[in-house]
């Protein structure tokens, strides 16, 4: 089984040796691609250096199109399962493993979820978790505890879909689809660590904005695509 | 507002928002840019439905008549999405023209590098 680690990248030349050497050194079964998507700083030229396999994106085409671009490299490579993974240090590779597990009881997206076991503390900056959370569960039916968790792996059929459709950005309102589509989604419990370099880029204005798109998007906009048939 | 009028309107803004999810649901457009869209046509549902909203808001923002609040309104906020839709439409431009000069650079580096092979 090819299991493809996708990373996209912007602007992260201060962690992103790190995390690749802890995979290329920790993780040599899983391979692995960078996606510099337009970064202004260093991040291609240290990719170069280190001899990384990289995919240099020559404009910035934000989360959505990097992350795309690592689905469609997959997909052309032949690749059995993608998960998507932080260039910032948050994921640690150690649960792809029980990712990889979940996935072969015949799920097609498990997700790294930080609120399997844990229960989700009631915070200013779990509002919008919760509450995609319930817009998920009223559309779908099903339980998603942690919707917003980055670190997502999808199988064969749905690399495909990701590679060549539009509106398959890898946000939570694309799993509220999937899942309406008949795709099988799993959780698996992970620990994730606080990024320790550069600052997220989710400030105030711009988390209140994103969880307003998602809402929208899940509650009135996905009910109104045509489905296709994932299973 | 006689009430042929106000059937007009809410067939009208019904029609708009069917239309806009008719292209969504060909896939036709990126969902993150219909949130506006999706908003406006329930706007026009909503004020169509209940004329007494918009003559709330007038009366609260001193505006001489419905109708009057009602055009400003909408222009106002049309005038500001165009002004966003052109900005986008810059940055648009601006990476295809990047995207342009980066492809034919790159081929006439590696033109430049097969000749020197010959």
């Amino acid at each position: 089984m090819k299991t493809l680690i996708v990373i996209p990248a912007y602007n992260e030349e201060k962690s992103i040796v790190r995390v690749v050497d802890d995979i290329i050194n920790n993780y040599p079964q899983y391979d692995y691609v960078i996606v510099n998507d337009g970064s202004k700083d260093n991040t291609a030229k240290i990719c170069k250096e280190h001899g990384y396999n990289y995919v240099n994106l020559p404009v910035n085409l934000g989360l959505a199109g990097a992350f795309q671009t690592g689905l469609k490299y997959a997909y052309l490579e032949g690749y059995d399962y993608a998960i998507q993974f932080d260039a910032d240090g948050q994921h640690r590779p150690e649960y792809i493993a029980d990712i990889l597990d979940e996935m072969q009881k015949g799920y097609d997206i498990v997700i790294g979820s930080r609120f399997v076991n844990e229960k989700k503390p009631f915070s200013a900056r779990m509002i919008g978790s919760f509450l995609i959370s319930f817009a998920l569960r009223i559309t779908t039916g099903k339980k998603i505890k942690d919707p917003t968790s980055g670190m997502r792996m999808f199988d064969k059929k749905l690399l495909k879909l990701f590679a060549n459709n539009i509106n398959f950005g890898p946000e939570p309102d694309t799993l509220s689809y999937l899942i309406k589509c008949g795709a099988k989604v799993s959780e698996v419990q992970v620990t994730m660590d606080e990024r320790t370099e550069g600052q997220s880029y989710l400030t105030l204005t711009k988390s209140i904005s994103y969880m307003m798109r998602m809402c929208i998007s899940i509650l009135m906009v996905q009910w109104f695509r045509k489905r296709e048939k994932v299973n | 507002m006689s009430l042929v009028f106000r059937i007009i309107l809410i067939v009208a803004s019904l029609l708009t928002l069917v239309f806009m999810m008719r292209k969504i649901r060909h896939s036709k457009v990126q969902i993150e840019d219909t949130i506006f869209w999706v908003l406006f046509s329930i706007l026009l549902l909503v004020i169509s439905i209940f004329p007494g909203l918009a003559d709330f808001a007038t009366r609260l923002v001193g505006v001489y008549s419905t109708v009057n609040f009602v055009f400003l309104l909408t222009i106002f906020i049309l005038l500001i999405k165009l002004f966003l839709m052109t900005v986008k439409l810059s940055q648009v431009e601006c990476k295809m023209r990047e995207l342009a000069q980066k492809v034919a650079i790159d081929n006439n580096i590696k033109d430049k590098k097969e000749e020197d092979k010959e």
